[in-house]
């Protein structure tokens, strides 16, 4: 039985862990010769402490110094990137759980319903009207906000369009999500072969999921925000989730309002799903394997689900991160690439290991 | 306790029930019985407020059930249907633990909800494996922990959709055992679809007996299920006899052993 004291341990030392690696991954890297180097410590403190005095005095007191090249790299590079990691992998991450939970199938993702085919197709029309520029002081570019706005809108029809098939609607928003995919990437694929060749090759590559360097901290910011809130807002409507895993009938007779906690929570997982491909592309698997992950080892109480698999995915994702930019001599690879690649086996580990101490029940 | 008048309801053009008045007792045991499509599952739904009544009027304590939330609906009716696996692992105890929720806002279990699970899980006979996944359990074992979550909603009444429809001989009577019980010592009124007529003999004290284009009998078992109204309800001949009190009925085809006499 789930106790306070138990939920606080368990998220304190998800905490700890996500810590660990974000400080690992901040000071890995590669240089100029592609060996593995780490950025030294003392630098990065240097670099603080000098910030530090530069914010109340208005003047480097190490104006003579040598430029300190780890803390650039540590502020410019790492840091954001960083941060950018964690924002996307726990959104990625709790919208999993919550799309499992309301369609109450343990395959589903947060791209199942076509979020992942509304943004591509938002991206792809943005670089065919050529709105590929940056507003540098929102540190965004009009491609996001269309990705952003494909994926909502998807939503919104595949949600219109499950409502329709009635009060049951968990297969006919599951039929509709498969038909606005399947639609949308037609004409992704119609739109790739009429665009010139080299913004295809971008367009593919912003689309595998990828940390672009994002100018300016206000959408990382702004994102974190909206992620933890929505993490909050879930993790307080845990039981709520628990109840609609047994079917809406079981859920209505033990007194959920069945539509409104779906609509709710549905909302949520979509915005942060819309969020995080905007952000970043699409980013495979951490939605799919981390809440499963979590679920085998803390079980499926989604009070703690929600929180645990947002920490776990973060710390995931900035993991993965760190692998994609050393594991290649000479190229930055798409981290959605290192998710899958990791992701697969990794769970196959932990559900030889804890399959026999649980049921996964009826789809 | 329950009050149904002239209660009408259609699926499309097909009508299902149609001018259906039933007066439910406090702390009485009825079933409802009838061919497959005589709308016994829709009557429940109707009852559990997942359906809505197209014509006529339906009341629990005097209240209609249009003017109850879903939450204070919780607090009058439990809802048990035939045993299934929840799409994700949940233990037992976590599983009749869910009765608590549904109602209030409350983030952790109190310890009145705890007691509340305990004392459920003894009566249904399922605190042995409370910490066991509800998928690792046999099917009548996980029917007893559904009937143990509808307890721990401490509702007055209690409605079982064939909640003994997949099981064995022994876990059937097991079930309608625990039923009787739980009408006997906590005062529960419980209204069950079933198909067994002989245990509804047995079990119940008042029959539904849902027929064909609307037409119902409701009565003691004994009046009810007598061998012309089930011959004429289902279409279906046989014998029936006496064991002591109550009538037990048992049904013969075209080409059984003793097939009956024309």
């Amino acid at each position: 039985m789930l106790t306070a004291g138990k939920l606080i341990a368990r998220i304190g030392i998800a905490l700890v862990i996500l810590l660990a690696v974000m400080c690992l991954s901040l000071l890995v890297g590669k240089d100029i010769d592609n060996k593995l180097e780490l950025i030294s410590i003392s630098k990065v403190v240097q670099g603080i402490q000098s910030e530090w005095h530069y914010l109340f005095s208005g003047y480097h007191n190490t104006a003579d110094e040598p430029p300190n090249v780890d803390f650039q790299i540590f502020l410019y590079f790492r840091l954001p990137r960083v941060c950018l990691a964690v924002v996307i992998g726990a959104a990625l991450a709790c919208s999993g759980v919550v799309f499992q939970a309301i369609l109450r199938n343990p395959l589903a993702d947060p791209y199942i319903l076509g979020i992942s085919s509304g943004a591509g197709l938002g991206t792809m029309l943005a670089v065919c009207f050529g709105w590929t520029f940056r507003v540098a002081w929102l540190g965004l570019s009009p491609i996001m906000a269309c990705s952003f706005a494909g994926a909502m809108l998807t939503v919104w029809l595949v949600w219109g369009i499950g409502r329709i098939t009635g009060r049951q609607h968990v297969t006919g928003l599951l039929l509709a999500g498969v038909v606005v995919n399947a639609f949308f990437s037609a004409m992704i694929m119609f739109l790739s072969s009429i665009l010139d060749a080299r913004d295809l090759q971008s367009t593919i590559f912003r689309l595998m999921g990828n940390f672009q360097e994002l100018e300016c901290p206000l959408p990382v910011v702004a994102s974190a925000l909206m992620v933890l809130a929505g993490t909050v807002i879930l993790t307080m409507m845990g039981n709520r989730l628990n109840i609609l895993s047994y079917g809406s009938d079981d859920a209505r007779s033990l007194g959920v309002s069945v539509e409104r906690t779906s609509l709710i929570a549905f909302a949520l997982a979509a915005l942060m799903t819309s969020l995080a491909v905007s952000l970043s592309g699409l980013i495979g698997f951490v939605g799919l394997i981390v809440p499963h992950a979590v679920r085998l080892v803390a079980g499926p109480d989604h009070r703690q689900l929600i929180p645990l698999s947002a920490i776990v995915g973060a710390a995931f994702l900035v993991a993965a991160d760190a692998v994609a930019r050393v594991i290649v001599p000479n190229e930055l690879l798409p981290v959605g690439v290192i998710t899958a690649l990791a992701g697969g086996p990794f769970f196959l580990i932990l559900l030889i290991r804890y399959t026999k101490s649980i049921h996964w029940g009826r789809a | 306790m329950i009050d149904i008048q002239n209660l009408s309801f259609a699926y499309a053009e097909q009508a299902v029930l149609s001018n259906l008045s039933v007066s439910v007792a406090e702390n009485e045991f009825w079933a409802v019985v009838g061919p497959n499509g005589a709308g016994k599952s829709t009557f429940l739904s109707l009852l559990s407020g997942q359906l809505t009544p197209q014509a006529g009027s339906l009341q629990i304590e005097g209240h209609s059930i249009q003017d109850f939330s879903t939450r204070q609906l919780a607090a009058k009716l439990a809802l048990v249907r035939q045993e299934f696996v929840p799409a994700f692992g949940f233990s037992v105890q976590e599983t009749v633990l869910m009765a608590r929720f549904g109602q209030k806002n409350a983030f952790f279990a109190q310890n009145a909800d705890i007691q509340a699970v305990q004392a459920a899980l003894k009566a249904t006979d399922t605190q042995d494996f409370a910490d066991r996944p509800l998928g690792h359990l046999s099917g009548g074992e996980r029917q007893r922990v559904f009937i143990a979550r509808a307890l721990a909603q401490e509702t007055p009444v209690l409605l079982l959709d064939e909640p003994t429809s997949h099981l064995d001989l022994k876990h059937q009577v097991r079930i309608f055992d625990l039923l009787k019980q739980m009408q006997c010592e906590q005062g529960k009124t419980i209204l069950l679809v079933t198909h067994d007529i002989n245990l509804t003999c047995q079990y119940c004290d008042r029959v539904l007996l849902l027929g064909s284009e609307g037409k119902s009998y409701q009565g003691s078992p004994r009046e009810v299920l007598d061998v012309r109204h089930i011959e004429e309800t289902f279409g279906v001949k046989g014998y029936q006899g006496h064991i002591q009190q109550e009538k037990f009925f048992l049904p013969l085809g075209q080409f059984s052993k003793d097939r009956p006499q024309e």
